[in-house]
């Protein structure tokens, strides 16, 4: 699978300041978490689609498809079994499921689907050092930055050597399809050991050529893309707050979009 | 002349081995000259290299003794990121460098960590990535340039940060025919800047440029020279696990006076002093294949990535016989490996059909079609996990179910065949890049399939491994194996494949007989590759010989005899 989710295009999205889409994201977190009503999410998430359109990065989320489907999928499957309500669909064995309970595991089905777009439409517009500079203009160390934008580079180199090693080993008549459970260890080796190694090298391999560009975590460097906070960013920044804003008032003062009260 | 590296009695061991990697190095690079230093591999080109900037001993520890200076620097004494300001390194493995979202953001790292501001950065990256021939793609993501593209954007990157030293290590190995060309053409441009350029490289074709030679055998510097001291002296080179330059080695073998270095030279040097009798090249007898059961074939196969725009594989219809010697030849993206991929369906056609002796690959088990076609991996840390060599090559015959007595009879087969005999008990991670290819093949081998694939077998050796590799594969074919090679070494195709197929944006350009295919060098600087030197001279002399020892047997029937002109 392909893990990079940078999508390089021009728009308005892709132009803003990288600490104003970790900002917005970050708020767009938090409307999530004012409502647990299915309805009130859907409109959030639906929010982020059509973020996503104008981006025109809708296909880095279909990457992730199965991922938000099995998101989606767990939460309705499971969230009914541990929360209570009051309207009864159904008993067995002293398990019971509500309508609220299977309305909740909706809202956070939805919700986790939410947490997972918006956090990839900070990847999707955003380039790594985009990013690594945003984090360190909002006062994150250089070390921690620089660590948090590594992982996010090697995730797809990792996943490449990955596969490569499945194909390595399939070739060799590895069966990874075989339903024998007592198997799967023996499967395991083959595969996490190369895996393991591959990236050990890797990395080391990687810290040596980051040196010698002269590369020092401590020392002071600057930076190519000089991101600029513009109008724009305010814009969206007040928009976000105004609307952070509105949904507290909905759910505090007017009791809106809950299921469950009491809950997130 | 002011020297700009000074290595001072330098030696050096990694932790933990015995053997040193580096032995009494002494020796000066003066200030803008060129330096190839060659040797075998593991003879410590790589540690030479690491040594300048001072990786080793910085980073790569062990026991340092002696000193490098490099402009005026100790390198020991300073941290890698301090000897960036003097030495600029480009790492063996160009693809794990390459760290940046898109070209300019690359060429950028190295003087963001100098601290240049933006509007001189913008000019560096205008003028270097003119130079590497990247300024078309700087924007472009770099997972998604080609072999060569990348190495010259490691270079590139490097080449930006103007540091009065230049280091590459093996920039050309694992590149594709044309890339090598552009990134050789690169180096001799750069012999005109005022900057002190040390390169390793494999390959004597590539040394000719060059101020001076080192040759190192074992950690030890054997032999410093210019190229046309050094590379005239086949003998000396070959035992420094170089092969010789095809141009001296066939001079020398027919007795011909002159030492010419590159094919010109040497076509020039046989028309002056008329070597030859002027022959036509229509008239020389090309071998022609002997197909035996059809094996493996595909009808009229497509194939396209999941995210892929274009078919990587248009149309294929190709048959391969039991007992074919096959090269399959073309650039990077050419789709050779797509292909290979299909034959034992690791891949699967998204149109057409791909039949292993009659039967499409679907209707195979898995282990069924591993037993069929066994197919090996570019780099052998891809599939080695166990901790004995023994058990590596265990692991395929084992999982096929292959009962115990026949599968201790593979196994030492295999081991026998690799030349690995003896190496059962030894740890897989500890033996050397050549050794771990070999266990690869081992592993591969043990399963006894009928058909080999091995895609790119000889990269990260030298020359000695290469032909040592290749030399088994021969006697595999004699047992009646098939063999699939997946090359862009040229000689290596030109003196062992039977047959050659030659591939560019997922067509089969031509296909047939290896001495016909390397005959048409239209047709092969169409896939972007050229023939060896050696080849180059028996195109333009008119032989039929792919080898050196045929070429000298063919040339001894018809020379004019020395002394007579």
């Amino acid at each position: 699978m392909n893990l990079t989710f940078y999508n390089d295009e021009a728009t308005w999205l892709h132009r803003l300041d990288p600490r104003t889409k970790i900002g917005g994201v970050l708020l767009i977190f938090v409307i999530c978490l004012c409502f647990n009503h299915p309805l009130f999410i859907t409109v959030i998430l639906t929010g982020v689609l059509a973020i996503f359109t104008t981006a025109k990065s809708i296909k880095v989320l279909w990457k992730l498809r199965f991922l938000l489907v099995l998101l989606f999928v767990f939460s309705v499957v499971l969230w009914p079994f541990f929360i209570k309500g009051k309207t009864i669909l159904f008993q067995w064995h002293g398990l019971e499921v509500s309508s609220e309970s299977l309305l909740y595991g909706f809202a956070m089905g939805l919700r986790l689907m939410t947490f997972v777009s918006a956090g990839l439409l900070l990847l999707a517009t955003t380039k790594n050092e985009e990013i690594t500079n945003g984090l360190i203009r909002l006062g994150i160390p250089y070390p921690v930055a620089f660590a948090l934008a590594t992982a996010i580079r090697l995730a797809p180199t990792f996943a490449d050597a990955g596969t490569t090693i499945v194909q390595a080993q399939v070739s060799r008549g590895l069966d990874l399809d075989s339903k024998n459970i007592f198997g799967r260890f023996k499967r395991f080796a083959p595969l996490a050991i190369p895996i393991f190694i591959s990236a050990m090298r890797y990395t080391n391999f990687l810290a040596m050529a980051l040196e010698s560009k002269g590369f020092q975590p401590d020392a002071p460097r600057t930076s190519y893309y000089e991101p600029q906070i513009t109008g724009r960013d305010w814009l969206v920044l007040g928009f976000l707050t105004l609307t952070l804003a509105a949904c507290l008032y909905m759910r505090l003062s007017l009791h809106w979009g809950i299921i469950i009260s009491g809950r997130l | 002349m002011t020297s700009s590296i000074v290595f001072d009695h330098l030696s050096f061991s990694y932790q933990n081995t015995t053997a040193p990697a580096l032995q009494d190095i002494s020796g000066e690079m003066t200030r803008g000259s060129f330096t190839m230093v060659m040797g075998h591999s593991g003879a410590g080109k790589s540690t030479l290299c690491c040594a300048i900037n001072g990786l080793v001993p910085r980073f790569l520890r062990g026991d340092y003794a002696g000193r490098v200076m490099v402009e005026g620097m100790e390198a020991a004494k300073n941290s890698v990121p301090d000897m960036a300001r003097v030495v600029g390194i480009v790492l063996q493995d160009f693809e794990a460098q390459l760290f940046s979202t898109n070209v300019e953001l690359e060429m950028a790292f190295g003087l963001e960590n100098q601290c240049l501001p933006r509007t001189d950065m913008e000019e560096r990256i205008n003028i270097y990535s003119q130079m590497v021939g990247l300024k078309e793609l700087l924007r472009r993501d770099t997972a998604t340039l080609s072999g060569g593209q990348k190495q010259r954007l490691a270079i590139g990157s490097v080449l930006a940060m103007e540091t009065p030293v230049l280091v590459m290590d093996e920039p050309t190995t694992d590149i594709d025919p044309e890339g090598r060309r552009h990134i050789l053409s690169l180096i001799r441009r750069l012999r005109t800047r005022e900057r002190t350029l040390v390169v390793t490289d494999l390959d004597a074709e590539a040394a000719v440029q060059a101020d001076q030679i080192w040759l190192l055998k074992d950690g030890q510097l054997l032999a410093k020279g210019p190229p046309v001291e050094i590379l005239t002296d086949s003998s000396l080179i070959e035992s420094c696990g170089i092969r010789p330059l095809a141009t001296v080695a066939l001079f020398q073998a027919m007795n011909w006076p002159g030492q010419p270095l590159t094919v010109e030279a040497a076509a020039a040097e046989i028309e002056n002093r008329r070597l030859l009798c002027p022959r036509r090249p229509e008239c020389r007898t090309i071998s022609v294949l002997a197909p035996g059961k059809v094996i493996l074939e595909t009808r009229n196969l497509s194939y396209r990535y999941p995210a892929g725009a274009i078919n990587a594989l248009n149309e294929i219809d190709l048959t391969i016989h039991e007992g074919d010697f096959v090269a399959m030849l073309g650039q990077n993206g050419s789709g050779k490996t797509t292909l290979a991929k299909h034959f034992n369906g690791l891949l699967k056609p998204t149109a057409g059909n791909m039949l292993v002796r009659g039967r499409p690959v679907n209707n195979y088990r898995r282990h069924e079609l591993a037993r069929e076609v066994g197919y090996i991996f570019q780099n052998p840390d891809h599939q080695i996990f166990a901790p004995t060599v023994r058990e590596e090559v265990a692991f395929g015959p084992r999982i096929l179910g292959m009962d115990r007595k026949a599968l201790e009879r593979n196994i030492a087969e295999a081991l026998d065949a690799t030349g690995l005999s003896g190496f059962e008990d030894k740890n897989p991670f500890l033996l050397n890049r050549g050794e771990r290819q070999r266990v690869a093949v081992a592993s591969i081998l043990a399963v006894k399939p009928a058909v080999i694939i091995l895609d790119e077998p000889t990269t990260g050796l030298d020359y000695v491994h290469q032909r040592d590799t290749m030399e088994m594969l021969k006697r595999l074919n004699q047992l009646g194996h098939t063999i699939i090679v997946i090359t862009h070494a040229m000689w290596i195709a030109e003196a062992y494949a039977k047959r050659s197929i030659l591939m560019k944006e997922g067509r089969i350009l031509l296909d047939g007989p290896t001495s016909m295919v390397f005959s048409d060098e239209a047709m092969l600087a169409a896939a972007s590759l050229a023939p060896s030197d050696l080849i180059r001279l028996r195109n333009r002399l008119g032989l039929a010989a792919m080898t050196l020892t045929d070429m000298v047997k063919e040339l001894k029937s018809e020379a004019v005899p020395p002394g007579s002109f």
